[in-house]
């Protein structure tokens, strides 16, 4: 479970203020995937980096049970002088899985081939997605934080992460965000809306859609 | 009533050993991480480390030698540089690397449990370490082949040492975010320290200067430590001027200040 409790954030950007959330209550129930919904700028994103810890509420808590993975189709934390084989080894370190049964599973799925023992910065950013994907699929989370998945790689490894991804999901849950409605369908039961610095819960992913539908038709 | 309440403090108490938990895997992982981007990517690797004191050491020593005939303590002039350098690089050294801890690891930020924190940790720890090593491994030598026979005297050299590295600590953690939040500070901060080894007392003794410069010299929190470091390698040098509790006290408000602001903006060393 994770629950918001009267939680306020607002984001400075160039000197413009922003409220993403104001006085929020909010609890994301455990067993149920979640799609975030809203406009362009709303704070969707910024919503997951809270939720997963790397930004703080400026009032009223947040309670976490759980491991929650980090915003994933984010690549931006790999060290580029590390080859991708040591930069596992640290994910993996800091999350206190087995470090060689981590490096193995990635090595098998992210089919990088030699490319996993030289540098990261010499990766394609199709290669980097591949790491960041295999990575994600190898530690066991409860909660998947996923921003606008973007498919990597080609047909067949396509197949393969979306048939490894819906695996995962029948022990964890996802909370996502994408501006793909077909997506949020096919990943997600559940929906939350977020529109003028106010959270709404739906039971139904599809009645989520619509109010978030009917909310850009507004402006 | 007792019983429930009594489950609440121990599951408080298990949250906290698993914050305790989790800050040590990471400050770990980061050690590791470190060494291997510092010294594992160049050729040579860890002998780096050793090449700056060795030189500089090496470099003093020449120039001293043909200016003058003896050094001001003792017969050997390797021994009073390298006492000199090695004591000033355990603030040196370890204030350089941790001023630019954060802003180094800035990618890493992006995984919720690692915390702008525990990059200061491991780099405290690995620089500490690693000034150690170069420390016995340098300072031994020129011991063991010195004519005369060193009697080393380990609390102060220790008391050095700790002092050295607090106040690296507290200067780090406050660049970490001064540097972040105001760039035009972090060149004033380079171009005003860059003569701080000349005045450190690394290549002087501050008791054999004239009063007024002494006086001035021994603002600086490091001329005592450099004193008290070489205090532990001569036993007849008396150190006059040396005032530890001084620099415990610059000391301890530095890292005072360091953490109050370190804690204060680490919301905005992640955000960037």
């Amino acid at each position: 479970m994770i629950r918001l409790e009267r939680a306020t954030k607002e984001v400075r950007m160039k000197g413009v203020r922003k409220m993403i959330i104001d006085d929020v209550t909010v609890t994301f129930p455990r067993g149920k995937s979640i799609g975030l919904l809203g406009r362009n700028g709303a704070g969707k994103s910024t919503l997951l980096q809270i939720i997963a810890g790397t930004l703080e509420l400026d009032r009223g808590r947040i309670i976490r049970q759980g491991k929650i993975s980090w915003p994933l189709g984010f690549q931006g934390s790999f060290q580029g002088n590390l080859s991708g084989e040591q930069n596992v080894r640290f994910v993996a370190r800091i999350y206190g899985v087995d470090t060689d049964e981590l490096v193995a599973y990635v090595a098998e799925f992210a089919e990088l081939g030699q490319f996993y023992h030289a540098p990261v910065r010499t990766y394609s950013s199709g290669m980097k997605a591949r790491l960041a994907f295999g990575v994600s699929m190898g530690i066991n989370f409860d909660y998947y934080l996923v921003d606008e998945i973007t498919a990597v790689g080609d047909t067949n490894f396509k197949r393969k992460s979306q048939q490894t991804f819906k695996e995962k999901l029948s022990n964890s849950d996802v909370i996502m965000v994408s501006h793909s409605t077909g997506t949020l369908r096919d990943y997600c039961q559940t929906g939350i809306v977020l529109e003028n610095g106010q959270m709404t819960y739906y039971d139904d992913i599809n009645e989520a859609i619509a109010v978030h539908e009917s909310n850009m038709k507004r402006h | 009533m007792a019983s429930v309440s009594g489950r609440f403090i121990n599951q408080g108490f298990q949250t906290r050993l698993t914050y305790l938990a989790t800050h040590a895997r990471v400050v770990s992982a980061l050690v590791m991480r470190e060494m291997s981007t510092r010294f594992g990517a160049k050729p040579g690797g860890y002998l780096w480390a050793f090449l700056d004191p060795v030189s500089h050491i090496v470099f003093l020593s020449v120039i001293f030698m043909a200016i003058a005939h003896l050094p001001p303590l003792g017969t050997s002039f390797p021994l009073f540089f390298a006492t000199g350098y090695i004591g000033f690089q355990f603030y040196q050294a370890l204030a350089g690397y941790l001023n630019s801890a954060v802003s180094g690891n800035k990618a890493l930020l992006s995984y919720p449990s690692v915390a702008p924190i525990d990059t200061m940790a491991a780099r405290y720890v690995l620089q500490l370490v690693t000034t150690t090593i170069v420390a016995i491994v340098v300072l031994g030598y020129i011991v063991f082949t010195v004519r005369h026979p060193v009697s080393i005297h380990l609390p102060p050299i220790m008391e050095a040492i700790a002092m050295a590295s607090l106040l690296a600590l507290g200067i780090g953690l406050a660049n970490a975010v001064l540097f972040v939040m105001y760039p035009i500070y972090e060149k004033l901060y380079g171009i005003v320290t860059r003569p701080l080894f000349l005045v450190s007392g690394v290549f002087f003794l501050p008791d054999s200067l004239p009063p007024i410069a002494r006086d001035i010299v021994l603002f600086n929190p490091l001329a005592h430590i450099v004193m008290q470091f070489r205090t532990g390698f001569y036993p007849q040098y008396r150190a006059a001027g040396y005032d530890g509790f001084y620099v415990w006290t610059v000391a301890a408000c530095l890292v005072f200040l360091g953490l109050v602001l370190f804690t204060t903006s680490r919301g905005r060393l992640r955000d960037r």
